[in-house]
């Protein structure tokens, strides 16, 4: 009798084995026929994806794409994707901002689709194409990048009679002469998001990390990082800056109420500052980011790559959606009114959208001048293949500095450590 | 037929019987929970392998304790451990003790309004988890609270969100949160004590509050104790409240707690490690559990 109570709960549990490998079944087989549509999945996030990929869905039957809209990259987006392709369910295309492009490569989640956008190759810059790929092999499209301007309160500046910044030194000569004018406003916001602080890096030639021969080199403590840390450390100290967490309520509501004349950041903020500050509407407008010293060269914040995910089955067709969603004129006018983005592709920079004034920003048409400075980012730079862990760290010892409990060199050295550290248990060949 | 023939064949009746009730759960039980976890261990075994930039692709190899030496050595995981003890300390206690006190209360022959104060306790768990937090972080924000803004004017320097006060604002919103659903699992407990045994206590001159302190108390200590364990397992498992935390204080680490130190992992495709990470969390739970109710059997037979 006892072995008949035991044949029972072994059944049961074979049933429930049998249930949960079942459900490891992952995609469907059908579609592998020639004729008919073939679906094409695509995970992303930013505004204005979904509008051109109906664009597309109207103009091209034959290549069906199914849009799915997740929580932003690094809020889940990211772990959502990897998580997908262990299990075997990965979708089609994914987003992936070029700061993470790295460690999905390192992940073996990506296809090599250099021979459907050999034809193309021309439509991008070459160290755009090093964002999607190593060694000249592209796994996905680049679709934007987002050089660094400074967004400015025109009215402010002039009533004050306060001369535009163009160098650093400037900036913070002005940054007194704000708060002289006005105790209680300052020139900026101090930036303590990891990816907002990489482009001041990426400006100043600060790169994290590189390559030699075959392995990583870290350099997030080097005396390019530790010049650029010390300059923010040195205004937050000298009380020249608030100090709100990125993306925050109460910054949004300084930018509003003139408290903060500034921001230095990239070309998406100014979809930021113009959907989260509108009682200001018409009184900003838009320079060219601070320089160091002599040096024209300005720093890159963002950007993102439409990739190919291995076990797609239709990597020609996907990666035919992907260019066209990067160099079609009515998309990439799309993506510029929803996002604010720079097209990274030759024929969207041509885009006559480029050129419209913007009412936010006094009449000015700002992307003129991000077209003339992106091709002035500092080529200089390589992101990699653990920036999630480095993001963090930074993150971390970045968010101590407004409560005191750190400096920025503080959150350098940490994120050095931590990234060396994580390089190493993953089994990544590091050398000095 | 021996006496033994006929208890076992009463046995597998009885077994039969009570199969289509248990087997749903069982089935359930052992895919939701067992297999997944079974998985885990399984993982944490091993560790990926790569060669030079890493950016060809990376073998899965056999790591034998590796990952838990690693765990071991860990500042951050550990920090998060202690971290989530020292809410644990000031959290629970507290926590429990007014939701003994609050059943009492209730329970008692001389309140008025019993069936209000039954709801009202219970609500702030009726609401999500996270929308409580959200709330609670608009409260604390040092740059919209309203409380931060009352301190001020009355020329107070308040801060929730300093680094040393991180752990208390947190364990308020867990208290918040969870006082008025161990209130109910006690009183409910309280319900079970027969009329008499009160009787009792009164014709022998016990009323009031030493026959709640000295006659009920004793008399629940099942519930107490199976409250004390849910709340050791729950503040272990604390997630909610710090992600929440951190949009408005910038200076919580992303590792505050063991289940954030190990969703990073995950984050940075390091799957093995956050395997080990989750099964020494796991085990530290399971471990307190043990010593709980093993303390409270000795007690019990003292």
């Amino acid at each position: 009798m006892v072995k008949r109570t035991a044949r029972l709960i072994a059944a049961a549990v074979a049933a429930a084995a049998g249930i949960a490998l079942a459900g490891c079944g992952g995609g469907d087989d059908a579609g592998t026929q020639a004729s008919g549509p073939v679906d094409v999945t695509f995970w992303g996030w930013a505004a204005g994806y979904d509008k051109s990929v109906a664009l597309w869905n109207e103009s091209h039957p034959d290549i069906h794409v199914k849009y799915e809209a997740l929580p932003s990259g690094g809020q889940t987006g990211y772990d959502k994707m990897l998580t997908a392709a262990k299990a075997g369910t990965a979708p089609c295309l994914a987003q992936v901002g070029y700061e993470t492009f790295s460690t999905f490569l390192a992940a073996s989640v990506l296809q090599d689709v250099s021979q459907y956008v050999k034809a193309q190759r021309a439509e991008f810059p070459d160290w755009v194409w090093n964002n999607v790929g190593v060694g000249g092999a592209a796994y996905g499209v680049p679709v934007d990048t987002a050089p660094m301007a400074m967004f400015y309160r025109a009215d402010l500046f002039k009533n004050a009679n306060i001369a535009i910044p163009k160098t650093w030194e400037e900036f913070a000569t002005a940054a007194a002469a704000v708060k002289a004018a006005n105790p209680q406003a300052r020139i900026m916001n101090l930036p303590t998001d990891p990816y907002l602080y990489s482009g001041f890096a990426w400006q100043h030639g600060a790169s994290w990390f590189g390559v030699k021969g075959d392995s990583w080199t870290v350099s997030i403590d080097s005396a390019a990082n530790a010049e650029v840390g010390q300059y923010w450390q040195g205004l937050f100290t000298q009380g020249l800056v608030t100090s709100y967490p990125a993306f925050d309520a109460a910054l949004y509501s300084a930018w509003n109420k003139g408290e903060v004349w500034s921001e230095v950041g990239p070309v998406w903020s100014a979809s930021l500052i113009r959907d989260n500050a509108g009682d200001s509407a018409g009184k900003w407008a838009v320079a060219p980011m601070p320089r160091w010293g002599t040096t024209d060269a300005v720093g890159n914040s963002g950007g993102s790559s439409t990739a190919v995910m291995k076990g797609c089955k239709y990597p020609k067709q996907a990666t035919e959606f992907a260019l066209w969603m990067s160099t079609n004129d009515q998309s990439v006018s799309n993506l510029i009114a929803s996002a604010a983005i720079l097209p990274a592709s030759k024929s969207g920079l041509a885009n006559a959208a480029l050129d419209k004034p913007e009412s936010y920003y006094g009449g000015q048409p700002i992307y003129q001048l991000f077209r003339d400075e992106s091709a002035k980012v500092n080529a200089n730079w390589q992101w990699g293949p653990v920036m999630s862990a480095t993001a963090a760290s930074l993150g971390d010892g970045l968010g101590k500095v407004p409560t005191k409990g750190g400096t920025y060199q503080d959150a350098l050295s940490g994120t050095q450590k931590a990234t060396l550290s994580a390089l190493q248990a993953q089994g990544f060949s590091v050398s000095k | 037929m021996s006496h033994v023939t006929i208890r076992r064949r009463g046995r597998a009746r009885e077994l039969r019987r009570a199969a289509p009730f248990v087997l749903p759960f069982l089935v359930l039980f052992v895919v939701v929970y067992l297999i997944p976890a079974g998985y885990s261990v399984v993982q944490s075994f091993f560790a990926v392998k790569r060669s030079g930039l890493g950016l060809g692709g990376a073998e899965t190899v056999f790591a034998g304790l590796d990952n838990y030496t690693r765990v071991f050595h860990d500042g951050e995981f550990l920090g998060s451990l202690g971290r989530v003890a020292f809410i644990g300390l000031i959290q629970v206690p507290v926590m429990l003790g007014i939701a003994l006190i609050l059943a009492l209360l209730i329970d008692s022959s001389v309140s008025a309004g019993r069936k209000f104060f039954r709801v009202a306790y219970f609500l702030p768990y009726g609401l999500p988890g996270v929308i409580a937090a959200l709330v609670w972080s608009f409260l604390y924000a040092p740059t919209l609270s309203p409380v931060t803004r009352l301190f001020a004017s009355m020329g107070i320097h308040v801060s929730f969100v300093t680094d040393g006060a991180l752990p208390f604002s947190i364990a308020n919103i867990l208290t918040w949160a969870w006082t008025g659903y161990n209130t109910i699992l006690i009183y409910s407990a309280l319900q079970a004590i027969p009329e008499e045994t009160m009787e009792a206590a009164a014709l022998d001159g016990c009323s009031g509050w030493k026959a709640a302190l000295l006659i009920k108390v004793p008399l629940i200590r099942p519930a107490l104790l199976l409250t004390l364990v849910f709340s050791i397992i729950g503040t272990a498992q604390l997630y909610n409240e710090p992600v929440t935390m951190k949009a408005v204080a910038p200076n919580l680490p992303s590792t505050y707690t063991p289940i954030m130190a190990a969703l990073r992992s995950l984050s940075s495709n390091d799957f093995n490690y956050a395997a080990a990470q989750s099964v020494v969390l796991g085990a530290v739970i399971c471990v307190l559990s043990v010593l709980v109710f093993r303390a409270s059997a000795r007690s019990v037979e003292s």
